[in-house]
C-alpha cells in the first residue's frame, strides 16, 4: 500500500477524528484529539484497509507550552506506518493508555509518566522502573527541570 | 636459584646452604603485585577497551591480572563505565564486599568526573571519588589499551611500596 492509498483510506475511514499535519518524507503525521484517542486507536488496529497490528513507539515531547504524545505504529501486513499525535495542555496533562489495545505500549507509556509526568489513566503497573528506587526530584525530561548537582551546558 | 640471581637487591644468598634472606614485606607486595585479580565492572563502552585488553593482542594474563566476577576472590575493581545515581549504591556494595586489601581503578572520563555526561544530565554520577576511593585514575573516552596497562603497572608500583605497618592501619 503506498502513502497515498494509505491517506485515502484514513479520510475514509477517520476523516472527522484525524487531521493531517504533515506528509513528511517517509511517514503521514496526523493530530488526534483526546477524547477521540481510544476510538481511533481501535479502528487504526481493527479495521482490515488499514490494520496497524505493529505498534512501534510511543513518547512525549515538552515544547515548553504543551505536552505532545506521539505514536509510532506500522502495519505488517500492508507494509505501511503511520504517525499521530495528542496534544496535551501543560496544566492538565494526562491520557488514557492504549495497552488495552497493543500491550506493547505497558513500558513505553510507563516510561512516559516516569520522566515527563504525564498522567497515564487505567495504566494496569504504572511504577518506577527508570530513575533510582529513591528518586524524588520530580520528572527529569521537562524542560523546567532542575535539581542540585544538575549542571546545564553553557551558552556558547 | 635461578631467581636470586635476577633480585639481587631484595634477596640475599647465605653462602654454602640453601637459605635465602629477603624481608616479609618485599616478598608479599611483590607476590600481592603481582596476581592482582579484578573484578570486572564494565557498564558502557569503556568495557570494550577492557575486553580488548584481556584478548590475546594485549593480554592482561601476563601482569597476572584474570577476571573474577565475584567481589570475593578479587583484589581491584576496575569501574569500565557509565556509573548513574540508580547504578551508585550496587557499586558502593560489591565494594564494600570485596576483602581488605583493595583498590580501585577508575578507566575513563565518566568514571573521573560525568566524562561526556557532565552537562544535561539528571542520572550520571560526576565522578566515583565520592562513592569508592579511587587509587588511579586512566583519562580518556575510552582509554586505550595501552593507558590502561600503563595503569595497572602504576598501581603495581603502588602496592610495591607499601609498608606492613599501613597495613595494620587499614
Amino acid at each position: 500500500m503506498t502513502k497515498e492509498q494509505l491517506q485515502t483510506a484514513i479520510t475514509e475511514k477517520l476523516g472527522d477524528k484525524m487531521t493531517l499535519l504533515d506528509t513528511g518524507r517517509h511517514d503521514l503525521m496526523y493530530e488526534v484529539k483526546r477524547e477521540n484517542l481510544l476510538e481511533v486507536c481501535k479502528t487504526l488496529k481493527d479495521d482490515e484497509s488499514l490494520a496497524f497490528d505493529y505498534y512501534l513507539n510511543s513518547h512525549g515531547v515538552d515544547t515548553k507550552e504543551k505536552f505532545e504524545v506521539v505514536y509510532n505504529l506500522a502495519s505488517i501486513i500492508h507494509k505501511t506506518r503511520i504517525d499521530f499525535k495528542v496534544i496535551l495542555p501543560y496544566d492538565s496533562a494526562e491520557i488514557e493508555s492504549v495497552q488495552t489495545i497493543w500491550p506493547g505500549a505497558n513500558w513505553f507509556e510507563r516510561e512516559m509518566w516516569e520522566l515527563y509526568g504525564i498522567n497515564v489513566l487505567n495504566h494496569d503497573n504504572l511504577t518506577r522502573f527508570l530513575l533510582a528506587d529513591d528518586w524524588d526530584k520530580g520528572f527529569p525530561m521537562r524542560k523546567d527541570w532542575d535539581a542540585p548537582g544538575f549542571i546545564r551546558m553553557p551558552e556558547l | 636459584m635461578g631467581i636470586i640471581k635476577k633480585l639481587p637487591v631484595y634477596a640475599e644468598k647465605v653462602p654454602g646452604g640453601g637459605i635465602v634472606t629477603t624481608s616479609l614485606e618485599m616478598v608479599l607486595n611483590q607476590a600481592r603485585a603481582r596476581s592482582l585479580w579484578y573484578l570486572l565492572f564494565g557498564t558502557a563502552c569503556c568495557a570494550i577497551e577492557l575486553m580488548c585488553t584481556g584478548a590475546s593482542r594485549y593480554d592482561f594474563d601476563r601482569l597476572g591480572m584474570i577476571f573474577r566476577a565475584t567481589p570475593r576472590q578479587s583484589d581491584v575493581i576496575l569501574t569500565a563505565g557509565t556509573i548513574t545515581t540508580k547504578m551508585a549504591p550496587r557499586l558502593r556494595r560489591l565494594y564494600d564486599q570485596m576483602s581488605e586489601p583493595r583498590y580501585v581503578i577508575a578507566m575513563g572520563g565518566c568514571t573521573i568526573n560525568g566524562g561526556p555526561f557532565y552537562y544535561d544530565s539528571y542520572s550520571v554520577e560526576k565522578g566515583i571519588d565520592h562513592i569508592i576511593p579511587v587509587d588511579i585514575h586512566i583519562p580518556g573516552c575510552p582509554p586505550r589499551p595501552e593507558s590502561l596497562l600503563e595503569g595497572c603497572l602504576h598501581l603495581q608500583e603502588k602496592i610495591k611500596k607499601e609498608k606492613l605497618s599501613d597495613w595494620q592501619e587499614k
